[in-house]
């Protein structure tokens, strides 16, 4: 398939922080890219700079072979932005909104008109069309926020989590057009720190925390960093380094190491391991205040590499 | 340019949506005019009461003299009380209180006393002037015959009607009066267009600034980054604001000109020097505008310190109190305004008649601000867009 989107070598640093860290990814057409990391870890800095909005300290980016800079507009037009926030203007309405930005991407009359109808039956908001989008609900601003992203048909598609905020039902609906992208050939780049949102959306996902993609690949690939085992995080208060001894003593525990505020337990089977390991754990004189089983998901995955939860 | 003027005609309409600016941008600059214009403009004649204490005939006449004088509003009294307290309360600027049995008076040779009443604050000594000159006019020939009826032994009436005659035929001592320079505010001078130049630069503005609020709100949504995602370059970007806010002020500025025109008949001198004065003192308010925009992240905030601004340069610039009356210190701080020298651009065409090439020193003026503030406005903007 023919590389879209390629990011490579991207750092920035804001005085003393590291912002983003040598990362690197590719996206082929019709591939959905996600980048998975809780809120500070890099990912709004990244798509800023493969968006062109902002320049990298160093590395490079190129949409479809051309490179973008923020010094100039080349590549812009195969770029479509949807950003974080709602980025529409509330006194104007749906179908003016689209005819906005359709004209900042040199679309004109009946091209504009005809493309405008077919972004608004997309995004299910064509009776809505002559409403001023602040009479729009959450969910209807969300789905024009995108709709606009869609209007100029680029090649790649940047989505900055754009489910925060937003009802169940409206989300859904987003994800299932987020789905039919990647069926029309789109390049989808998709910030979230939702883990079902990357299970259930991307082809690959690229885990980044602190600046730096942890790791890159399938689904699959990225659980079988984790070994397919369950995980175990007991909390407790106690001798720590004597639990996790303990504990990597069992049959079926694969690893056992001492975490932030107890002991993380790598195991085949957690429902069979956890009687017994708290009976031991209870032996041993701690006291535990909380268990928690995490199945081999991106989540575990998240846990595994980076020692924290995705939404700590 | 297409791109530019997307984003001129965007700023436009969501201007021309936002309820609150159909009163503020539409009624109420019109009503302020109105209300200005009844309370200091027009032909305005002073009030003068008289009381005549009988239908004596020297006291009719004085009073027919007196309402001959074409610059006061006269209206009769039927007490001196009433005259006294219509004089302190404003009613009436003076009253005059003639006595009863004046021609008796006169005809036995006593001083006639005619009373002047007026409030110690006000136009009292110029229209004492006016009603003396009226009351000399009657008791010169009066006075004329008291000294012939008394020198040759004849009738007082007699002397009086040769007295009368011989006035109207002698030669008078004329006064003449001869205007040197111009007048500050010509009787020409309708009573709408001092107010309305003064509210269009106030308002024109007072707009102006009031649409760095929505530069906040596009920046604050993430709309100005968006915008920078699109193949549009920062330039055309920021000049589209501009050209926004530009467009804002000059809808402002041009709806004043024209309703004030058809509704009291404005006279806003030579079209093409009114319109060149709008453009650059919009160009003013549009810097202006679109820097605010670029310096405050607060919406309302720049909202409060935009009508502090533009009131306070308003009023030091003339647009409350004509510069005319300032002192000379405060004309100077005042053209340290732009609003001075738009002011004084429509003061040079509509009250000396002036054309284009008479307010060239003003348009250079409001150019130079223009210029400096769309600048440093631009730089800032550019700053603030590509920050992360």
């Amino acid at each position: 398939m023919t590389t879209v989107l390629a990011a490579k070598g991207l750092n920035k640093r804001f005085d003393d922080l590291v912002a983003v860290d040598g990362v690197s990814f590719e996206i082929a057409e019709g591939e959905t890219f996600g980048l998975l990391g809780p809120n500070g870890a890099g990912k709004t800095t990244s798509i800023s700079m493969v968006a062109g909005l902002l320049e990298p300290d160093s590395g490079t980016v190129h949409v479809g072979g051309t490179a973008i800079r923020t010094s100039s507009t080349d590549g812009r037009a195969e770029i479509g932005l949807v950003p974080q926030e709602l980025a529409i203007y509330p006194d104007l309405t749906g179908a003016e909104n689209l005819k906005f930005f359709g004209r900042l991407y040199d679309m004109a009359g009946d091209e504009l008109e005809r493309r405008v109808g077919e972004v608004l039956e997309v995004i299910g908001l064509s009776d809505r069309k002559d409403d001023l989008t602040r009479e729009y609900s959450g969910g209807m601003q969300r789905r024009l926020n995108i709709g606009i992203g869609l209007l100029h048909r680029p090649r790649l598609l940047i989505l900055d989590e754009p489910t925060v905020g937003v009802d169940p039902q409206s989300r859904n609906s987003i994800l299932e057009s987020v789905e039919n992208l990647s069926g029309q050939g789109i390049a989808v780049l998709y910030t979230t720190h939702y883990m079902e949102e990357a299970e259930r959306l991307c082809d690959r996902v690229a885990i980044i925390d602190e600046g730096v993609i942890q790791a890159e690949g399938t689904r699959r690939e990225l659980v079988s960093l984790v070994g397919e085992k369950d995980r175990i995080r007991v909390t407790m208060t106690g001798d720590v380094e004597e639990v996790a001894r303990i504990a990597s003593e069992l049959p079926n525990v694969h690893e056992a190491s001492v975490s932030d505020s107890g002991v993380d337990v790598l195991a085949a089977e957690a429902s069979t391991l956890l009687p017994e390991l708290l009976s031991r754990v209870s032996a041993a004189g701690a006291n535990v205040t909380g268990v928690a089983v995490f199945e081999p998901n991106l989540e575990a995955v998240f846990l595994h590499l980076t020692g924290k939860a995705l939404r700590d | 340019m297409s791109k530019m003027i997307a984003i001129a005609a965007s700023n436009v309409r969501r201007m021309l949506r936002e309820r609150s600016n159909i009163f503020f941008v539409f009624i109420f600059p019109i009503a302020l005019i109105l209300l200005i214009g009844a309370q200091f403009g027009g032909d305005f004649a002073p009030g003068v009461g008289v009381f005549q204490a009988d239908d004596d005939p020297l006291a009719v006449a004085i009073t027919d003299e007196i309402q001959s004088e074409d610059s006061l509003a006269v209206s009769i009294f039927e007490s001196s009380d009433e005259l006294t307290a219509s004089v302190e309360r404003g009613t009436v600027q003076a009253g005059v209180i003639i006595p009863p049995g004046a021609s008796g008076q006169a005809e036995a040779g006593t001083q006639v006393v005619v009373e002047f009443l007026a409030r110690p604050d006000g136009a009292g000594p110029q229209l004492q002037s006016i009603v003396s000159a009226a009351v000399a006019r009657v008791m010169t020939p009066v006075a004329a015959a008291q000294f012939g009826a008394e020198k040759t032994d004849s009738p007082f009436d007699q002397a009086l009607t040769v007295a009368r005659s011989q006035t109207a035929v002698a030669p008078g001592l004329d006064v003449v009066t001869t205007a040197v320079g111009d007048s500050l505010f010509p009787s020409t001078l309708g009573r709408f267009d001092l107010g309305a130049a003064q509210q269009l630069v106030l308002f024109t503005f007072l707009t102006a600034l009031a649409g760095s609020a929505a530069l906040i709100l596009s920046r604050k949504l993430g709309l100005s980054r968006r915008m920078l995602s699109t193949p549009t370059s920062i330039g055309t970007i920021v000049s589209g604001e501009g050209a926004g806010r530009w467009a804002v002020a000059m809808l402002q500025g041009i709806y004043i000109a024209v309703v004030t025109y058809l509704l009291f008949r404005v006279d806003w001198g030579d079209p093409l020097g009114a319109l060149l004065i709008l453009m650059t003192f919009s160009a003013v308010g549009a810097g202006a505008g679109m820097l605010m925009g670029a310096v405050f992240s607060n919406d309302q905030q720049a909202g409060g310190i935009g009508v502090v601004v533009s009131l306070g340069l308003a009023a030091l610039g003339g647009c409350m109190v004509p510069i005319e009356l300032f002192s000379p210190t405060m004309t100077r701080v005042a053209h340290l305004t732009p609003h001075a020298w738009a002011l004084d651009g429509f003061a040079e065409l509509v009250r000396r008649e002036g054309t284009v090439a008479d307010i060239l020193p003003e348009l250079g003026v409001l150019t130079v601000y223009a210029a400096l503030l769309l600048v440093l406005a631009g730089w800032r903007l550019r700053r603030v867009l590509t920050r992360p």
